[in-house]
């Protein structure tokens, strides 16, 4: 029998990782706090560096060896800022600047992340407070989630018939799982003891709602609604790969048939630092909420 | 007369994956207005899972738990309990852990009405000024009387307590527990206290009467012990009395050796 195991939800979720922080006590007797402070976000930023250095010094090694089949990281940088200093100039349809790329990939993964997101809060927060929803809808999560996004792509063409919309429609299936089991584990895993206190008090069903379980699995939905952000970035690339047309992925693409490789790699650098960013954004978030 | 509380050959019984378990077997006592009663006993001996069914949360298997000749059913504010850990929803202020109680188990108070209750209930635990804290920002003995607050705010016909000190360290323990029996007299000694601890010294010093409970499983009340101390009592004026001495080797004896083993 299929049965909703915490346990596999859990896992599902990844918990954020604890905030490392790094604090420096003054080692200067009577140094004024700003000159620690100072020194203190000087050193968090050179280990970061470290390591980004150390990255360089692999790739440029891999790119020595390859020889010109590679772009070292000094091509690529230079790439890069090319790219980076006109970001927004429209050449036609087969030729715009990346910024604005961008832009186009940004916006299907807000749409597709939006309606997954209007759809996987409400159903996830049903399946957690209702145990007849949960046995009824659980199997079904559990044959759907782990079908690759990209599979539904034929799906999303034949039902819109635009390229574009498909690739939104990607977006919303990739979308919908982290948030669905997170909200529904965060609203099942309520203590016992809040339960209680509810009870104790008559809270009525709406109070139960809004003050007990919606503030306990907020979050859980936010940490759902930041792992499906994360997976909805990785996979528009590969979608618009399919797609073609316009986005980041499509960049990515146009650049390998121009043989342009610091094209490819300037994009995935920015690609990984638009998703740092999101991700960024969603812990923020979290952080509001957290209690 | 029906007494004010009262528990009727109530036996509790528990389905493990290793077959029932009687937790609780054929408790009956009664309880009047205004008492404070304690149950006693060793900690697993079943005390808080009667506590639990006099609050409603679990239904007696067999007997019947019954408060004012109405039989319980279900949790009401009319037993308000103050839960072993506390239990504040942590995302709420101070304030508004007692203010929610209060504004869902009151009916007809204005809004006006209902912060004035919580300001005097705040003010008389001593917690004004920590009001628009959260309960992670305030240490255990704080939480303890905002748990306290909350419960007396809503007017209960009986307060329960599951250990309520326990997990305080001494000092606090101490005031905590003045605290409680001030304001137990500020309400002219009208609400009735029902008190679960496996502490000998803080039974004697709050209870009326201590209902020793044997040991589990079948564990059930062995002897009722009056404590016709006189009130106010103070820890440290009692331990010298020698009707204190005699009560205190009483329940000792009972737990250490009469209730040591199970039934």
């Amino acid at each position: 029998m299929l049965r909703f195991s915490p346990a596999r939800a859990a896992t599902a979720s990844v918990t954020p990782p604890t905030r490392a922080t790094l604090t420096f006590r003054p080692l200067v007797p009577g140094e004024s706090a700003i000159r620690a402070r100072a020194r203190s976000i000087g050193a968090a930023l050179l280990f970061p560096l470290a390591g980004f250095l150390l990255l360089a010094l692999v790739w440029q090694v891999a790119s020595m060896i390859a020889g010109k089949d590679l772009p070292g990281p000094l091509a690529t940088l230079g790439v890069f800022w090319h790219l980076l200093s006109n970001p927004f100039y429209d050449k036609g349809p087969n030729d715009k600047g990346i910024g604005l790329q961008l832009i186009s990939s940004l916006g299907r993964v807000g749409a597709g992340f939006g309606l997954a997101s209007l759809l996987a809060v409400p159903v996830g927060f049903l399946m957690g407070a209702s145990p007849i929803s949960r046995r009824v809808l659980y199997p079904v999560v559990q044959v759907l989630r782990p079908v690759s996004p990209l599979a539904w792509f034929p799906i999303g063409l034949a039902a819109f018939r635009s390229a574009g919309t498909a690739t939104i429609f990607v977006i919303f299936m990739t979308a919908i799982w982290p948030t669905l089991i997170n909200t529904a584990f965060g609203v099942m895993s309520l203590p016992e003891d809040h339960r209680n206190v509810a009870r104790v008090f008559r809270f009525s069903r709406t109070k139960y709602v809004t003050k007990v379980l919606l503030p306990y699995s907020l979050p859980h939905i936010i940490t759902g609604l930041r792992l499906s952000m994360g997976v909805a970035w990785m996979v528009i690339v590969a979608g618009e790969m399919l797609a073609g047309g316009m986005g980041i992925g499509f960049f990515v693409w146009d650049s390998w048939n121009a043989l342009s490789l610091e094209r490819v790699l300037s994009a995935i650098l920015l690609i990984g630092i638009v998703g740092l960013i999101l991700d960024r954004a969603f812990d923020w978030i979290n952080q509001r909420f957290a209690y | 007369m029906t007494p004010f509380l009262q528990l009727q050959e109530v036996t509790k019984i528990f389905g493990t994956s290793r077959g029932p378990y009687v937790a609780v077997n054929d408790v009956s006592l009664d309880i009047q207005r205004g008492e404070i009663v304690s149950l006693i006993g060793h900690s697993g001996c079943g005390k808080s899972t009667v506590l639990n069914m006099i609050a409603g949360l679990e239904r007696a298997t067999a007997g019947t738990v019954c408060l004012e000749g109405r039989l319980i059913t279900e949790p009401g504010p009319d037993r308000a309990l103050v839960f072993q850990n506390y239990s504040l929803l942590p995302w709420m202020s101070v304030w508004d852990n007692i203010f929610e109680a209060v504004d869902s188990v009151v009916t007809g108070l204005s809004k006006a009405e209902k912060r004035e209750r919580v300001e005097h209930f705040l003010q008389m635990v001593g917690l004004w000024q920590h009001r628009f804290k959260r309960p992670g920002q305030i240490s255990g003995g704080m939480k303890q009387r905002v748990a306290v607050a909350r419960a007396f705010a809503v007017h209960p016909s009986v307060l329960l307590l599951d250990e309520p000190f326990g997990s305080l360290d001494a000092l606090t323990r101490a005031s905590l527990q003045e605290e409680l029996v001030k304001i137990w007299s500020l309400d002219n000694n009208t609400e009735t206290v029902v008190m679960v601890t496996h502490d000998i010294e803080e039974a004697i010093l709050l209870s009326d009467r201590i209902a020793v409970m044997t040991n589990g499983p079948y564990a059930t009340i062995g002897e009722v012990v009056q404590v016709p101390l006189d009130r106010p009592r103070h820890e440290r004026e009692i331990v010298a009395n020698p009707v204190y001495r005699e009560i205190h080797d009483h329940l000792w004896y009972l737990l250490t050796e009469a209730y040591a083993e199970a039934a």
